[in-house]
Formats: structure tokens, C-alpha cells, sequence
């Protein structure tokens, strides 16, 4: 499954990387990009996992930028 | 300014002018130091805080953090002015950096501001407006003059003229009618249109191309992901540096400890690599969206990178070099007028659905009298005989001549269907029917060899002699002709492996038939796909109309991105390494320094934000 969130105020382009590449390491992670340009989020990853994974990557979100969220319909 | 920025911006205020007060009263002393510390927590709080975090949740290296110890340390030196000035000067280029990145996003938007708000809906008579979303397909909904279209559709009742331009950068109205299909994205010029939704909103046109540019994002380019991996090093190793230089030089005696911790401060200023960070990125953003702006979609920034070495572009023929209807090229009569060949031919083809009787029905006279000829008969592989005006007419190739006993002009004439027409009393001439060339084929293909492709290619199923004449007409540097739809994703294997190490292949297609040669070029690029859902599929570059002068354009816009990535990386890169090497030797100091990380950024992200204007 793949999916993108909006994200709010993702300042800093450094910690964009930074939340990609440790997204990335995830278990059952296929694909994940963060978008500083337009502050967007796309997780691609196992459905079975699917919620667990976007839990983790907002915390992960939270570690790197404390300001910045994801927004998780 | 948001909210935010604007709190940023007194405190900015504030502090400095806290800090020209104190440089004015000139305190010293451990009076200073409290003093000092006063603008220092206004401007740098929210600074010292998420450093703080963020070593409390293991993320050392973080620009917060080094600006935290360069200031602080700053500030144990007792340099104190210097901690609050470089902490004041950072926050004054980060807000700059914002505000600079908040433009180019609204202007990325305003390129994309294609989404329609709302839908006109007739219920119980009366007109309400609903978000698209809500429309079903097969309900009717109403377009004012001046509203954009919401949704795809059929239009029912009422005639008017569209403008296409946020969806193909063509600035010429396209006029449709009851009967005729509408996109949504394009804006309601004149009439009241009344039309019946064909597609979901989340399957329409203008959902699909707000969906592929924002994703465009997500597909990173060579030198982005180059970036970021650098990134991760730099930062570190400039750290490690900055450790070293701080320790050894004073353990070796080259001088005193607090020396070589001002200079090891510098290095830590310096470590940040945001200017390529924020730059790079923004640079191939904004290049995807100043291509939008001219109708041509790109979905990623590796296409774009790619599509700036394009060396070897391959054509289909049919729908791209051509327009791939029939027209009448020449008419050649032989003892009567230009006018009346064409009308005896299409009297006698007037029961013909064939795409050539068509092409020289459109070709005649427009007031046609049809009731002069009677008594037409098809003859199948050669053509038809009727009677006109009570004289036999045959028209048809060159058999029916031989058929007829006709003695007809034999000579080669330009490449196309031949039709010759001969009445009862002898020949009376031919009419040529051939595929017709776009206008702006050649000029496109003259642009893209200047914009530096150094071949271009020809791929056609048709005739060699027509592919070949094709090729002339255009300047092609080769044609293959006579290929089934297999043979081309052959010819492009060929093409591929003869290719010069860093060019690319970009093969140039209607999206019709060519589905296979688009996923194995290089770059696959569909044109006139406008409400072509499997050429957007397919492609990973989009033409939304049927212009290949875009094509050029596409190339020259993803040259100049480049361009202006390879600048930054050279400027950001450059600037470091010299403040670096500066400060080493103690020729640099917190100024240059802090010049160094954000100056360079604010500087690198105004360069990027040129794409947003691209042409």
C-alpha cells in the first residue's frame, strides 16, 4: 500500500532527510520519500503493517522536528 | 508573512536592538556577560531548546545543535557580543530562507491552482453548488461563462469556448458543442454549458495532473539523492574536524587552547549543508512546475535530470510527426479545372465512408450538388465508378485505370495515395491524398538540435517510400520504416545499446499503441494526451497538447535546471570549503562564517526560485 500525508510545518530541509532515511529503515518499509518542497509525506509498505509503520514514522517525524506533524486521516 | 514568521521578525528586532544598546554602553565584565544573555535568550531560546531535544533523542549534528555550541562556546571564550551577533544573524537568514521557500511554494501552487471548488448541480429545479467530489457519473451539471469545468464530461445542451491554458499553456481558446467532450481544468469562456459527468472527480483529468505533479516530488533525482548522502558525511566529518582542530594545534603548542576553539567554533557554523539541502530539491521542484505552466507534465525530478542529456530522440511518426489524417497534398488536373477534378471525384466517392473519399470530400467545393451522380459502384481494391451529370467517372487507383482502358499519367509524383479520375471521354487527372505534417514539426525538430540532441530518429509502420519522404520533408538523421508494433521496441533496443554512455533515448509517442516503447526508452513522452488516461500511465513525460514545439522547450527547461543545481552545489560547496580553509589559518571569522550557512542558502534558494519563471 502506498500513501502520502500532508505535513505542517516541516521547516527544515535537513530533517526532511534525515525522517526519510530512518522511515526508510523501518520493518516492512518498502518506500519513503518526504517532500520539503511540498511538505508531503509518502510511505509505501506492507498492508499488514501498514498503520503500525505510520505510527512509528510520526514519532520518528516528532524525534527529528518536535514542531512538525503529520497529518493522518 | 505568516504568523510565525512575523514573531520571528520582532524578536529579531527586539534583540538587536537590545544588543546595539549594549555595544553602545560598551559593558564588560561578568555585568556583560548577564547583560549579553538577555538578547541571547530572546533571539536564540527556541535554538538552545530543540538542540536540547534533539540530543535527548539522539539526533547529534543537527544544525540547532551546532549553532548551539558555536554560540555558547562563544559565549565561553567570552566573546560575548560575537555569541549574540551570530546567533542573531543565523535567525535572520533562516527567517529569510522561509520566507524565501514559502514564495516558491505559493507560486508552485498557484501554477497547480487548477482544482475546482465546486460543482453547479440541478436539484428539484434548482441550481446548488457541491464539492466535485460529490458528483456522481451521469449527473448534469451546469458551467457558467467564466467557471472552470469541474468535472470531465459530454456536453449536452449549449455551445461555448474553453480555455485550455492551466492544462496545455495553449493560450487559443478550443470551441465545443453539444455532443463534445470537456475536461476538466479548463475555464468556461462564453456560453452556459450544460454537461453530463463522465468520470468521477477522482479519475478526472484535472485529479490525475494535480496528483502526478505533486507526486513528481517523491521520484528524487541522481542529484538529489547525491545530496543527501552527501549530507550525512559532511556534516560529521566537519565535526570531527572541527574537534581536531580545537585539541591538536594547542597539545602540539601551535598556541593557545582558545584560539583554536574560535577557529574549531567557525568550522562548526560551516557544517550545515542546508543550502544544498533546501536548494537543490527546490530547483528541480520549481523546474516541474515552470514545465506544467506550458502544459507539459514531468513526473519526477530523475526525468528531468534525464531528459537534459537527451542525445537520441525517436519519433513514432503517425499522431506525432504527422497528424495522421488524410488530406488532398495535390491535385493535378489534365484538360479541366483544379475545382472541377475535385468535384467529379467526390460526386462519384460521395457514398464512400473510406478515409480517403473522405479527405478529397473535404477538399471540394463546399456547396455540392449530390443528386448529379447516380448510380455509383465500388469496386473492391480499386475504387468506384458512378455517373455524372450522365458521364461515366471512374476513381481509383492505378488497376482501375488498367480496368477502365485508360491511358494515366504514370509518373512518380510526392509520396501518398494516388487517385486517379477519368470520365468517358478520357483521363482527367489525379488527386494525391497523403498524411499530413504538423505544422511546427520541423521548426520542433530544429529546436531540439540546437537545444544540443545529436540525432533523431524515425520509427513508422508505413510504406518505406512515404517514411522516407516523411524523413526529408523533416530533416530526420534516419527513418525505419515498415515496423510492426514489435519491430519498434526492437529498433529502440538497438537504439539503446549503440547510445554514447551519458546520453539518453527519448522516445516521442501519441500514447496510442506505443505503450511498450515508452516504458523501455529512457524517457517516454506522450503528446496531445489530454484526456488520455493510458498515455499518462504510460509516459513519464506528458505533453498535454498535440505541440511538439514543447518538446524543445521541455529539453531546454531541464538544461537550465541543471544548470542552476550544478551552480549551487559549486557556490554552496565552494563558499564552505574556502571558509573552512580560512578559518583554519585563522583568517576567517563567525561572520564569514555564519555568511557561510545561511547566506549561502538564502543566495542558493533565490537562484532556484529563477526556475519558477522558466520559459
Amino acid at each position: 500500500m502506498k500513501k502520502t500525508y500532508k505535513m505542517i510545518d516541516l521547516d527544515c530541509a535537513n530533517c526532511a532527510a534525515k525522517m526519510e532515511a530512518a522511515i526508510k529503515k523501518l520493518d516492512g518499509v518498502t518506500d519513503a520519500a518526504v517532500s520539503f518542497m511540498t511538505q508531503k509525506i509518502t510511505i509505501e509498505a506492507d498492508d499488514a503493517r501498514f498503520d503500525a509503520i505510520v505510527k512509528e514514522a510520526v514519532k520518528i517525524c516528532k524525534k527529528v522536528e518536535p514542531d512538525c506533524e503529520i497529518v493522518v486521516k | 508573512m505568516t504568523k510565525k514568521q512575523k514573531k520571528m521578525l520582532l524578536r529579531i528586532v527586539v534583540s538587536a536592538a537590545l544588543f546595539l544598546l549594549l555595544e553602545i554602553l560598551g559593558v564588560e565584565g561578568w555585568l556583560g556577560l548577564a547583560l549579553y544573555l538577555i538578547p541571547y535568550g530572546i533571539i536564540g531560546w527556541d535554538v538552545l531548546r530543540r538542540a536540547v531535544h534533539n540530543i535527548v533523542n539522539g539526533q547529534v549534528f543537527d544544525e540547532n545543535f551546532l549553532m548551539a555550541v558555536a554560540t555558547v562556546g562563544a559565549f565561553g571564550c567570552g566573546e560575548y557580543p560575537e555569541g549574540v551577533a551570530v546567533m542573531l544573524f543565523y535567525q535572520v537568514g533562516e527567517l529569510f530562507q522561509n520566507v524565501a521557500v514559502a514564495r516558491s511554494r505559493k507560486s508552485i501552487s498557484a501554477l497547480m491552482d487548477i482544482r475546482p471548488d465546486y460543482a453547479n448541480v440541478e436539484r428539484d429545479g434548482q441550481l446548488c453548488q457541491v464539492d466535485p467530489d460529490e458528483v456522481a457519473v451521469g449527473d448534469i451539471i451546469v458551467i457558467k461563462p467564466g467557471e472552470r469545468v469541474p468535472l470531465d464530461g459530454v456536453v449536452t445542451e449549449g455551445s461555448s469556448s474553453l480555455d485550455t491554458a492551466a492544462l496545455t499553456g495553449e493560450s487559443m481558446p478550443r470551441d465545443v458543442e453539444a455532443g463534445q467532450d470537456v475536461i476538466s481544468g479548463c475555464i468556461n469562456l462564453s456560453g452556459l454549458l450544460r454537461v453530463k459527468v463522465s468520470k468521477p472527480f477522482g479519475e478526472s483529468t484535472v485529479a490525475k495532473i494535480l496528483d502526478l505533479v505533486e507526486n513528481s516530488a517523491s521520484k528524487k533525482a541522481k542529484a538529489e539523492h547525491f545530496i543527501t548522502k552527501f549530507a550525512r558525511y559532511y556534516t560529521p566529518a566537519v565535526v570531527l574536524a572541527a574537534l581536531a582542530l580545537a585539541i591538536l594545534p594547542p597539545l602540539l603548542g601551535m598556541g593557545p587552547f582558545g584560539m583554536w576553539v574560535r577557529r574549531a567554533l567557525i568550522f562548526l557554523v560551516v557544517s550545515c549543508p542546508c543550502a544544498l539541502v533546501i536548494s537543490i530539491p527546490l530547483s528541480f521542484f520549481g523546474g516541474i512546475g515552470g514545465a506544467s505552466k506550458q502544459g507539459i507534465l514531468v513526473k519526477g525530478g530523475n526525468y528531468l535530470e534525464a531528459l537534459a542529456h537527451a542525445g537520441i530522440v525517436v519519433f513514432d511518426k503517425t499522431g506525432t510527426l504527422t497528424k495522421g489524417t488524410f488530406a488532398v497534398s495535390e491535385v493535378c488536373p489534365k484538360g479541366m479545372e483544379r475545382e472541377e477534378l475535385l468535384t467529379l471525384a467526390a460526386l462519384a466517392e460521395q457514398w464512400s465512408d473510406h478515409p480517403i473519399s473522405k479527405s478529397i470530400r473535404a477538399a471540394a467545393p463546399a456547396q455540392l450538388d449530390l443528386s448529379r451522380a447516380s448510380g455509383a459502384e465500388e469496386i473492391a481494391g480499386h475504387g468506384v465508378k458512378a455517373v455524372v451529370d450522365g458521364h461515366t467517372v471512374w476513381a481509383g487507383n492505378a488497376k482501375l485505370m488498367e480496368l477502365a482502358g485508360i491511358a494515366y499519367d504514370e509518373s512518380r509524383g510526392p509520396v501518398g495515395t494516388v487517385v486517379h479520375v477519368a470520365t468517358d471521354w478520357g483521363y482527367a487527372g489525379r488527386i494525391v491524398v497523403a498524411d499530413q505534417v504538423k505544422e511546427g514539426s520541423d521548426q520542433a525538430l530544429r529546436d531540439l538540435k540546437a537545444a544540443g540532441v545529436r540525432k533523431t530518429v524515425m520509427l513508422t509502420g508505413d510504406a518505406q517510400a512515404v517514411g522516407e519522404a516523411v524523413g526529408r520533408q523533416l530533416g530526420l538523421d534516419e527513418v525505419h520504416a515498415g515496423l510492426l508494433p514489435g519491430d519498434k521496441v526492437d529498433r529502440v533496443e538497438q537504439l539503446l545499446a549503440a547510445k554514447n554512455p551519458n546520453e539518453q533515448l527519448v522516445f516521442v509517442g501519441d500514447g496510442i499503441n506505443d505503450a511498450p516503447v515508452l516504458s523501455r526508452a529512457d524517457i517516454g513522452v506522450a503528446m496531445g494526451a489530454m484526456g488520455s488516461d493510458a498515455a499518462i500511465e504510460a509516459a513519464d513525460i506528458v505533453l498535454m497538447d498535440d505541440d511538439l514545439g514543447k518538446l524543445p522547450v521541455a529539453v531546454r527547461i531541464a538544461r537550465k535546471t541543471l544548470n542552476i543545481v550544478h551552480q549551487n552545489i559549486a557556490f554552496a560547496l565552494g563558499i564552505k570549503f574556502l571558509v573552512l580553509a580560512l578559518s583554519a589559518v585563522g583568517l576567517a571569522n563567525m561572520w564569514m562564517a555564519v555568511f557561510a550557512d545561511v547566506g549561502v542558502s538564502v543566495i542558493a534558494i533565490l537562484n532556484a526560485s529563477r526556475m519558477l519563471k522558466a520559459k
